[in-house]
């Protein structure tokens, strides 16, 4: 990489041969405004609003389509550079509705935000808008504003380079100029939802997100898609305790920019339906509302008491449950199989960009921590038909729900002597136990999820569990507790750090320095980087 | 003075190739092939000082010289044949009736560039003229002027006549190279420039008809009599296309640097009817309009028009006398700039419809005082912003009958209806 020395704003800047010069003003943290430029994406030049003053050049030049050279001065705050963002603002604006009150995009809109820094004037417009297409659908996630639409294809390049689907295209020329489905098209491929993502503007909207909050009210935690095991960075946004929206966290290790559409909605399946706030005891065939000390005493006498227990876990919970878990179940049932839940299926050419084969978030992390012991699910699933065990622990996961051979596998549950599901809802599986635990989802609870490829990398509770759950590792260290180990940690981060000093992978880890973008752990870590 | 580029023009049967051979035709070709190495030849086309007739004059043997000798890729030559420029005919004359010049011309310029391919982009419109040049592509490759091994020399080369699809914006060279890959007729950012990235990224040089045709007399005769002609920059000699309120329209052919007002009194017989001369564009649709007064120093070359504060363009001399309406030519011009924009790029898609809807309304008398700056200032923020020259083309010509006719359109503006024709 050749250093070049370049001048931005008379600020002298070493940036390195190849790059443009809006990518060596942002290293050197001068944001130049654009629309069309993305960084993931060819450059179209078409917006303007990134253009410069370029000593020694008679006209201003687009910043984003500029190699910077030796000795080359770029000035972006002259008065001609500030004029011309003014016009061109004032040019993206003079067809636009400007219905700003009743756009999703209100409040995260690349149009409001520049106008507000570089315009700040009345539109001198006054011969009667272009009109276009209102609400038209582009596929089952994502709608169109002709009308809000500057037509940076950024959402046409997209589809054209990342996806390589071609759905979308420009039609029509000059002012008439518009996005529309190529054809019979519909936009449905499995990263669709990322064209509303990368529109600067309101033209396309999240069907799902829709008029369902304005974004100035959304908190926003940094965590980790809990839909596959590509662990996706994203940021979950709430409002009022719940979950609004999942958004892509730029992570050039796992995601880049994107998310997958499954993972995106996947908070709705994981999140939703009525939650269980009491334990559950069976009495005289029925389930009924226990304290937490019975519950969990009932659990304790049960799989005491079991000579070969099963423990099934889900691959949404997370390092330090799975830790925990598989300590809970060396005490009880020593010997006993433990495994997490983990299918596969086919993904087409489209959806292997991001998506994994199966929807098991941290089923490497879990297997790390020792859950995984008897060759594989499927080799338990067919122990647990067999009729192989007495006991069974599942946890986070209802195995006749999400199972194609369920009614023998209802049979195989009814037959155990004690059965203990842990879930945030009542699920069919959870129907059969003998005591239910009301836990937590992703969305509520702090930890680490270990992806597909080895990254570790930290979830953050964004929402707070109702009340009368309880978070799965306070379970188990509550169970331990009772069985008579005394653990001297009580928080996610202390039990990383117990698991970081057992395990021998994730060994020189702590939780404080895993950070937003997470770290990889050595030892067959994959990582294309 | 001698005609070098209409020198078969009324000739009868000029179009085909018997009476183009019988005059001397793809001699020049065989010379190329037979005697020339591609560099003396670009040398030669350096030295006549042959600029691009397709309206921005530049030097067409330097254009050549950037495409890179050493790339593995194919290297295409393209004849822009896509001529749209409001008033401007000229390349339409050649082609129907000295097509076999332009396509000797084209080849050429291939082997100049050592190109294999190339190819003929014409205007959707010209439907006698895109079966002419297919017959004229036909009748060259039966004879052996075009095909594999060309006069033993090895050289290969085929060539294509390619139609467009009706915009104006695809006589924009990069447009135009969109537009020939099958894509939407929207020009491509620059750089790369088409020399080393252009038809399907590989090295493509575009050169107008006229361009073209103006080759096979310059390797006939050789540069230096080709530069003998004209004035110190603007060599050679010109088509102008004349229309409007003219004695005698059509085309001519000018050795560069002949004086402006002479051309128009005494070649064109004056404006017609014996009316008085109003405004005269020199360059096609998009330069910028001259007032009589502004034409006395003024004579047929590039610098000595642009120095006129116009530009030479395509050459397309659209007279007007005083019975126009300079509210409704601006407003003509106007109209036909936004339906062309071709919407790439935000100032020009905008602007061009803004100024058009201004105009319309200062027309329909329902125009503003503050019209006419607004305009002036519209025009300015489209000017040198844009992707393709094609903002400027809008926004000059809309600037120039604001500022060159302003009290006519203040008058029209004031009296809320046209001042001029309703005398």
């Amino acid at each position: 990489m050749d250093p070049v020395k370049i001048t931005i704003d008379g600020k002298e800047v070493t940036t390195t041969k190849g790059k443009t010069v809006i990518q060596a003003a942002a290293e050197a943290g001068v944001a130049i405004p654009h629309y069309c430029y993305h960084s993931k994406l060819s450059i179209a030049g078409n917006c303007r609003m990134c253009l410069v003053e370029i000593e020694k050049m008679p006209k201003l030049q687009i910043a984003c389509n500029t190699q910077v050279a030796e000795g080359m001065g770029v000035l972006t705050q002259s008065p001609k550079v500030l004029a011309v963002r003014k016009a061109v603002l004032e040019f993206l604006l003079i067809n636009h509705p400007v219905d700003c009150p009743i756009c999703d995009q209100a409040g995260e809109c690349q149009l409001q935000n520049y106008y507000m820094e570089h315009n700040r004037e009345a539109s001198r417009f006054e011969v009667g808008k272009q009109h276009d297409r209102k609400k038209t659908i582009f596929g089952p996630n994502v709608i169109f504003d002709g009308e809000r639409c500057i037509k940076c294809t950024r959402c046409v390049r997209f589809c054209q380079e990342i996806t390589k689907t071609d759905e979308l295209a420009v039609i029509n020329r000059g002012d008439h100029s518009t996005i529309a489905l190529f054809d019979d098209s519909v936009l449905d491929n499995p990263l669709s939802a990322n064209v509303v993502d990368i529109c600067p503007v309101g033209a396309l909207t999240d069907r799902d997100f829709r008029f369902k909050v304005r974004v100035w009210y959304l908190q926003k935690t940094p965590s980790v898609c809990p839909g596959c095991s590509t662990g996706c960075n994203i940021s979950v946004e709430t409002y009022q305790n719940r979950i609004a929206r999942f958004k892509p966290r730029i992570n050039e290790a796992v995601n880049s920019h994107w998310i997958c559409d499954e993972g995106r909605y996947c908070f709705h399946e994981l999140t939703g339906g009525e939650r269980l706030t009491t334990p559950l005891i069976r009495q005289e065939g029925g389930l009924v509302p226990a304290t937490w000390e019975n519950a969990l005493q009932a659990v304790l006498a049960g799989l005491r008491s079991a000579k070969a227990a099963a423990g099934i876990m889900t691959g949404r919970s997370t390092n330090e449950e799975a830790f925990l878990f598989a300590k809970l179940m060396k005490k009880f049932t020593p010997g006993s199989p433990l495994e997490v839940c983990y299918q596969e299926r086919e993904l087409t050419e489209t959806q292997k960009i991001l998506m994994s084969p199966d929807r098991s978030p941290n089923f490497r992390g879990a297997r790390d921590m020792g859950v995984g012991t008897d060759g594989g699910y499927d080799r338990l699933r067919q122990k647990l038909l067999a009729g192989d065990f007495s006991a069974g622990y599942i946890v986070g996961e209802d195995l006749l729900g999400s199972n194609g051979a369920a009614d023998r596998l209802r049979s195989a549950l009814q037959k155990l002597a004690f059965l203990v599901v842990q879930d945030i809802r009542l699920s069919e599986t959870a129907k059969l136990a003998h005591v239910v635990l009301p836990a937590t989802h992703f969305g509520e609870k702090d930890g680490t999820y270990t992806n597909r490829k080895g990254r570790v990398q930290k979830l953050n509770a964004a929402v707070i569990a109702p009340e009368g759950a309880l978070q799965d590792w306070q379970i188990f260290l509550r169970l331990l507790d009772l069985a008579g180990e005394k653990l001297s940690y009580s928080t996610p981060s202390q039990i990383f750090q117990a698991l970081a000093g057992e395990v021998a992978l994730y060994r020189g880890i702590s939780y404080a320095t895993i950070g937003d973008q997470g770290i990889q752990i050595g030892g067959g870590g994959v990582e294309q980087s | 003075m001698e005609k070098l580029l209409l020198r078969n023009i009324g000739v009868t049967d000029s179009h085909t190739l018997a009476v183009y051979q019988s005059r001397g035709g793809y001699q020049s070709w065989e010379k190329v092939v037979r005697n020339m190495k591609p560099a003396e030849l670009i040398e030669e086309v350096k030295a006549s000082g042959l600029r691009g007739r397709g309206g921005a004059g530049f030097p067409t043997g330097m254009k050549w010289s950037f495409v890179p000798k050493d790339s593995p890729k194919p290297k295409y030559l393209v004849c822009n044949a896509d001529e749209s420029e409001p008033g401007t005919f000229k390349d339409r004359l050649l082609i129907e009736q000295d097509p076999h010049a332009i396509l000797e011309g084209t080849l050429i310029a291939a082997y100049g560039i050592q190109s294999h391919t190339a190819f003929i982009y014409i205007r959707g419109e010209l439907v006698a003229g895109a079966k002419i040049l297919e017959r004229t592509v036909e009748e060259a490759c039966r004879a052996g002027y075009i095909g594999k091994n060309i006069f033993g020399s090895g050289y290969d080369l085929d060539v294509i006549v390619h139609r467009g699809a009706g915009a104006y914006i695809c006589g924009e060279e990069t447009a135009l190279l969109s537009s020939l890959e099958g894509g939407r007729g929207w020009p491509k950012v620059k750089p790369p420039f088409p020399a080393t990235h252009g038809l399907f990224g590989c090295p493509t040089v575009v050169n107008n008809v006229e361009t073209l045709a103006a080759l096979p007399w310059i390797i006939e005769r050789g540069a230096a009599a080709y530069a003998a002609m004209g004035t110190e920059k603007s060599k050679g000699t010109k088509l102008f296309s004349v229309s409007g309120h003219i004695t005698r329209p059509g085309v001519y052919e000018l050795e560069m640097g002949y004086p402006f007002k002479k051309f128009l009194e005494e070649d064109c017989g004056g404006v017609a009817n014996g009316r008085k001369l109003k405004g005269v564009i020199p360059g096609g649709g998009s330069m910028p309009v001259l007032r009589p007064d502004e034409l006395e120093k003024v004579n047929l070359d590039y610098e000595s028009v642009q120095a006129a504060g116009s530009m030479l363009g395509s050459g397309g001399v659209i007279v007007m006398d005083d019975t126009t309406c300079m509210v409704r030519a601006a407003s003509n011009i106007a109209r036909f700039y936004a339906h062309e924009s071709c919407g790439q790029c935000s100032p020009c898609r905008e602007g061009c419809h803004w100024m058009e809807k201004i105009f319309h309304r200062i027309e329909n008398g329902e125009g503003q005082a503050s019209d006419l700056d607004l305009i002036l200032n519209i025009s300015g923020n489209i000017m040198g912003n844009t992707i393709c020259p094609f903002g400027d083309a809008a926004a000059m010509p809309a600037a120039a009958f604001i500022r060159k006719f302003r009290a006519e359109f203040e008058a029209h503006i004031a009296e809320k209806r046209c001042t001029v024709r309703t005398q």
